[in-house]
């Protein structure tokens, strides 16, 4: 059974979608990451379910490079971009991709236009 | 007069700012503040049942929440008259261990590495650095499991309760965190190696320094705060220890006899060195530092000696304890008063809290270790910096960021870190 890293926090109003998503998908393992440091244990391909701040429609991000940097200034700010791009880097992981989700919408219908990544 | 405003002290935890003014070579202002917005965590517990003092805490810092859930139990018992088992103790002693592990290897490759080998980040030597940064990873997953399997989860534990563990680990699961961790002790070598191979900055603080010192073992939840020259219990913590605030930062300043004072790895290691399991002192006699030490760079070779020492301590517990069933203890609350301190990552922790008889908490303090040395980097820069006038601004920033870095401070748990105003 294919596996699903969902990100985000449940109790954010604008971080939480991904959540609503997953319960109107089948047949897939998923797994609630609470940090980045959560995907250390897999080994292989990554998919990633995560919200994306001014998207309009779901997209497939299959090149990391298009992610963007922030300033790094604390271990609080090691976010997700960070640790994939590191993974990347440092060759510990070979296939990372991330379906990017609007902020809200019909959870339903997203999860309908999400399953043929999946 | 010529003045630095360092505006975001970078590659550390949370938020600060350094204000300095400098006229013809001499440091006329050097003011570090936290610039986070106050967290009010020790007004948050006011109020709530003696039980949840420790989840709530657990938020001041996802970096250590583990010792904040600790410190808070351990303080919580004290009010109310718990007497935790052997058993509990020594599976706290593993968690705290395992966050150590991860912790100092985090700060170590993540953020002082980079220092070192002159790259802006972690990410940036990544390429270079892979194996390095590999090992990195490999003991942050060590730490992280520990955590994970004793309390059931790897950041803000939530297994760990007053007076005992809600959910004990199988005996299979300590046999398979010490199988985790032999793994990783070539890993906890090679860090050494490699931070005892770095040159560290010739640098003396004029401070003391201050740890717990235990008789028993390298001081983690027992012992008396113990600098070279003189000690005291943890209940007469208020006799010693004073905390001041200044307008310009959410984090207090904390002194010990109206004196400046540094707690830590290298504080620790000054004190309890005798306590360090074999192959730890092994390393500290391979690394030639002579201690006491009061340079500060030096914090951060501790931390790579404390690494090999915390993984022999942890492989030992998950040798040695027999689980046995144990239920929690039904706890009859009392008015009391309870103070804990631990030693955590980045030094002595303190929580002190007042309970009625209702089991209602009505005061709290809380003291990190970041509070605790804020006063000694601030009183660093200003001897280090006329020192280095004579180099480029960015060379000085550097320079200064290098210095408060070896700390490891974390801004957001004092409740609060670094940005430079060349004033």
């Amino acid at each position: 059974m294919k596996k699903l890293f969902v990100f985000g926090n449940e109790y954010l109003e604008n971080d939480k979608y991904a959540h609503e998503v997953i319960n109107h998908l089948e047949n897939v393992e998923i797994t609630k990451c609470r940090s980045p440091e959560d995907l250390l244990e897999e080994e292989g391909s990554i998919l990633i379910l995560d919200v994306v701040k001014s998207l309009e429609e779901p997209v497939l991000i299959e090149d990391l490079s298009v992610l963007k940097d922030r300033k790094m200034v604390s271990l609080h700010d090691f976010d997700l971009n960070f640790f994939l791009k590191l993974l990347k880097e440092i060759g510990l992981e070979k296939d990372i991709k991330i379906i990017g989700i609007p902020e809200k919408g019909n959870p339903k219908a997203t999860a309908e236009i999400i399953k043929k990544w999946i | 007069m010529k003045t630095i405003t360092l505006n975001h002290i970078t590659k550390i935890e949370g938020h600060a700012k350094l204000d300095l003014g400098i006229k013809e070579g001499v440091v006329e202002k050097c003011e570090l503040s936290a610039t986070e917005g106050s967290r009010y965590f020790e007004g948050l517990v006011i109020g709530r049942k003696y039980f949840e003092a420790h989840e709530i805490t657990s938020r001041i810092c996802g970096i250590c929440s583990t010792a904040h859930v600790t410190a808070a139990l351990m303080a919580i018992e004290d009010a109310v008259g718990v007497k935790p088992s052997t058993q509990t103790v020594e599976l706290r002693k593993l968690i705290m261990l395992g966050e150590r592990i991860r912790s100092h290897a985090t700060h170590l490759y993540f953020l002082a590495l980079p220092d070192y080998l002159g790259y802006e980040s972690a990410l940036a030597m990544a390429k270079k650095y892979k194996n390095e940064l590999k090992t990195a990873l490999s003991l942050v997953k060590a730490g992280n499991k520990v955590i994970t399997l004793i309390a059931a989860r790897d950041l803000h534990p939530v297994s760990a309760t007053v007076g005992g563990w809600l959910k004990l680990p199988e005996q299979e699961t300590l046999e398979t965190l010490k199988e985790t961790l032999k793994e990783v002790k070539e890993d906890a070598w090679k860090t050494f190696k490699l931070f005892s191979s770095l040159n560290y900055p010739e640098f003396e603080s004029k401070c003391e320094y201050f740890s717990l010192k235990d008789n028993d073992e390298y001081a983690m939840l027992n012992g008396v705060f113990s600098s070279e020259t003189e000690s005291f219990n943890k209940n007469d913590y208020k006799k010693f220890i004073s905390e001041y605030h200044e307008s310009r930062s959410t984090a207090n300043f904390v002194v010990k006899d109206g004196k400046r004072y540094m707690v830590g790895a290298l504080p620790r290691l000054n004190n309890n060195r005798e306590k360090l399991s074999v192959d730890a002192k092994k390393a500290l006699k391979e690394s030639k530092m002579k201690l006491p030490s009061k340079n500060p760079y030096l914090n951060n070779l501790a931390q790579a000696i404390e690494l090999i020492h915390c993984l022999d301590h942890a492989i030992k517990i998950c040798s040695e304890l027999k689980i046995k069933e144990e239920k929690i203890p039904e706890i009859k609350v009392k008015p009391g008063r309870g103070v804990a301190a631990i030693e955590v990552p980045r030094g002595t922790l303190w929580h002190e809290y007042e309970v009625d008889e209702k089991g209602i908490i009505k005061y709290a303090n809380i003291i990190t270790p970041t509070a605790q040395n804020l006063l000694n980097m601030q009183e660093d820069i200003r001897l280090m910096v006329p020192g280095i006038l004579d180099k480029p601004k960015q060379e000085i920033i550097l320079e200064m960021e290098k210095l408060i870095r070896s700390y490891d401070p974390c801004f957001s748990c004092s409740a609060h870190f670094l940005e430079v105003n060349w004033l």
